[in-house]
């Protein structure tokens, strides 16, 4: 029988694996956004010469990948598994959790793989049909299963499926068993690998991406003026977080608290952010509230900041309704000027930069941003990295269809490099 | 704080057997114990082996809950069900509907609805994608929008900004065990006061052709079949007071206990496999029933999940 919630439980960080753009490994990756440098480069997966939008932020592909079970090894075929699988396994290594059965979970923010397109022309020809092993390689669930084999996880298990949101709402929900005492201890985050022809075709129909094919490494300028759109981006993010008496238990080095999660829908257009910001602010007051903060404990928020003219000056919009005169003292920055977007693992990623800089007392910079759009009235990083203290950071992602998410994380005394 | 006790005081079910709800669903289910059969031969199933039978949903009522008409054609047929069952709910909801909390189960990616295939037509020469044909007349032929009416969380996405719901918010991907984990996260929110209320349950829709074959292809049983089902969840305390109806509660319950009924396999003879819906259906189905029981589900490789179900006599 599921037993009766415990007072409020604390839950830390003690894990975190990450694959982005940058490369593999967290040490990779956060070197990388605090440099300021940029990923975003030709498409090398596919043949692009032809489309309308011919750069990306391409995900390395790994050189050597952890031994999974073999009942999930088929997952790793794809490179959303691979991914996922590297990303997790840096996680779990720094953790170093003991084995917790059913009191370990697993929560993901992914979406379904999409067939190999050379593969579905071929089949449309001959008319042959993907085998039951592809199909559940393909399954949405598929890197939860992989995830929580290669942890011996048996406890909740869930894959949440909201666009960009999917993996800061994975991160919400393992918080939220975490207290509840559904488990001791959750693995959360994302996976997402998005350059394909069709994506690519399909967003840049949308008009969704930046279109600057002449110069792709100043393409993703969140907040500047001159924004044009978004960069497809590749990776994974993973974190291990636990109840704090558990951690402490254990000896586990803690690296942040995840304080807060915020969730809220726009309600209001499927492509489009409402110009006054509501949904965004309503997530995010709701993840203050939910970590007992105000807006003045807040040190640094890493912004959804798409680079989308719409999505910045929106988010812009909310950050100023949900943090008041606030908003313009605290730094801001959108790391997907260097990333490109992750789609369904940036909300993951992103929270590792906010653990990250909690405990280096470092925030990213946004790159590109050379002239700030008036309409996003925010105290930004632009193109380098600024040093101070992080007591509580806020990150956001908002998804397509008007999902919003938001994540807290406060600085652990002591945590250090 | 104590846990509150979880009131369900919506019910809403769009089936193959047709769509019922509040106090309708009770004839539906009675029509269900009675025996009655939704599965019919499915036109572009035809090729299949068993003979292409579904349990498919006849017309839906949308338009009077379209915002704008001209989005029908963004909406893959699980947001469809989703809306035409979420309507009727929310509209009869005395509450403010922002603060409303959605949680929906929902299938794998939508199909479209062969636009991307016409795409590939295009963008095929001998047999293998031309890359240069995709960026061409390929890319003409592919709609703008397709992008965003496949992606799984569009069902929730219709929902909350045709009927205005702006609270918290999830949809899980999955087969069977997707509509359990909405309802079990409605059940804990509104429990503890996370959400004042909450519409929870699941859509999914698995008789296109694509979704047929992989089923057979992965040894699924039973018919393939389409539905949506919504419960609306309140704080006992705060729907008495207004003087709601209430037709059962939900409660936390274990996949061990007795009179636990597998999602997975309800009215499967009669309805056909309702994937992410089968869970709410059986909830609906079984707050119309006389004892309590817990649902449970199984998604492959996944642990089994599981939510009670207490009937008031009232339905």
């Amino acid at each position: 029988m599921h037993s009766p919630p415990p007072a409020r439980r604390r839950v830390v960080i003690t894990g975190i694996g990450a694959v982005t753009p940058h490369g593999v490994g967290v040490d990779a990756c956060w070197a990388g956004v605090i440099e300021g440098r940029n990923t975003i480069g030709p498409i090398s997966r596919f043949n692009a010469a032809s489309f309308p939008v011919r750069f990306a932020a391409e995900a390395p592909e790994p050189e050597t990948l952890p031994e999974v079970p073999p009942e999930v090894a088929h997952i790793l075929l794809d490179l959303k598994g691979r991914l996922a699988a590297v990303a997790a396994a840096e996680a779990l290594a720094m953790a170093k959790l003991p084995p917790l059965g059913a009191r370990l979970g697993v929560c993901l923010g992914s979406e379904a793989a999409r067939p190999d397109l050379a593969e579905l022309a071929v089949r449309m020809r001959s008319g042959e049909l993907p085998g039951a092993l592809e199909l559940d390689r393909m399954s949405p669930a598929a890197p939860t299963r992989l995830v929580a084999a290669m942890a011996g996880a048996l406890g909740p298990m869930s894959t949440v499926s909201t666009a960009c949101t999917s993996s800061s709402q994975s991160v919400g929900e393992g918080l939220l068993r975490i207290r509840r005492g559904e488990a001791d201890a959750m693995i959360v985050g994302g996976v997402d690998v998005l350059v394909d022809p069709i994506m690519v075709t399909g967003f840049s129909k949308l008009g969704a991406l930046s279109q600057r094919n002449d110069d792709p490494a100043t393409a993703s300028r969140p907040f500047d003026l001159h924004r044009d759109g978004f960069v497809l981006g590749e990776g994974a993010g993973f974190l291990i977080i636990e109840d704090l008496e558990l951690a402490e238990r254990r000896g586990a080095t803690i690296l942040a608290e995840l304080s807060g999660f915020g969730c809220s829908c726009n309600a209001y257009r499927i492509t489009d952010s409402p110009p006054d910001g509501r949904g965004a602010a309503q997530s995010m007051e709701a993840a203050l509230e939910d970590a007992g903060l105000s807006p003045e404990d807040i040190d640094y928020i890493n912004a959804h900041g798409t680079s989308t003219p719409m999505n910045d000056s929106s988010e812009a919009a909310g950050i100023v309704r949900a943090l008041g005169e606030r908003a313009a003292e605290v730094p801001t920055s959108s790391t997907k000027s260097m990333t490109g977007h992750l789609v369904a693992a940036c909300g993951a990623v992103e929270a590792i930069f906010c653990v990250l800089a909690t405990r280096d007392g470092v925030m990213p910079p946004t790159r590109n941003l050379e002239q700030p759009d008036p309409a996003c009235p925010l105290r930004h990083i632009p193109n380098a990295a600024l040093r101070g203290p992080v007591r509580h950071a806020l990150t956001n992602a908002f998804g397509f269809g008007g999902s919003n998410g938001t994540l807290v994380i406060s600085r652990w005394p002591g945590a250090s490099a | 704080m104590s846990a509150a006790r979880v009131a369900v005081t919506g019910l809403g079910l769009v089936c193959p057997l047709g769509a019922a709800f509040n106090e309708q669903v009770a004839v539906l289910a009675a029509r269900l114990a009675a025996g009655e059969r939704a599965l019919r031969p499915h036109p572009p199933l035809a090729q299949l082996p068993d003979g292409g039978l579904a349990g498919v949903v006849g017309a839906l009522d949308l338009d009077r809950f379209l915002l704008r008409r001209k989005d029908k054609k963004l909406l893959a047929r699980p947001s469809a069900l989703a809306l035409a069952c979420a309507g009727p709910l929310v509209s009869a909801y005395p509450g403010d509907r922002r603060e409303l909390a959605l949680y929906l189960g929902v299938g794998r990616e939508p199909p479209d609805d062969g636009e991307s295939e016409a795409t590939l037509a295009l963008s095929a020469r001998d047999g293998l994608l031309d890359e240069g044909l995709l960026a061409g007349p390929g890319r003409d032929r592919y709609p703008p929008l397709l992008p965003l009416k496949t992606l799984p969380n569009m069902a929730p996405a219709h929902i909350s900004i045709n009927l205005g719901l702006m609270g918290e918010n999830a949809a899980w991907a999955g087969v069977w065990g997707a509509g359990l984990l909405a309802l079990r996260a409605g059940l804990r929110a509104v429990a503890e006061g996370r959400a004042p209320a909450a519409l929870v349950g699941g859509a999914d829709s698995r008789v296109d052709l694509g979704s047929a074959r992989d089923r057979l292809r992965v040894g699924e049983e039973g018919a393939p079949a389409e539905g949506a089902a919504l419960l609306l969840l309140e704080p006992e305390a705060e729907a008495r007071s207004r003087g709601a109806k209430v037709y059962g509660w939900l409660v936390e319950a274990d996949p061990a206990e007795l009179g636990a009924i597998d999602a997975r396999g309800v009215n499967i003879d009669q309805m056909g496999d309702l994937g992410a819906a089968a869970a709410p259906v059986a909830a609906v189905l079984a707050l119309c029933g006389d004892r309590p029981r817990a649902v449970w589900a199984a998604d492959p490789g996944l642990p089994a999940l599981a939510v009670g179900v207490r009937p008031d006599t009232a339905c």
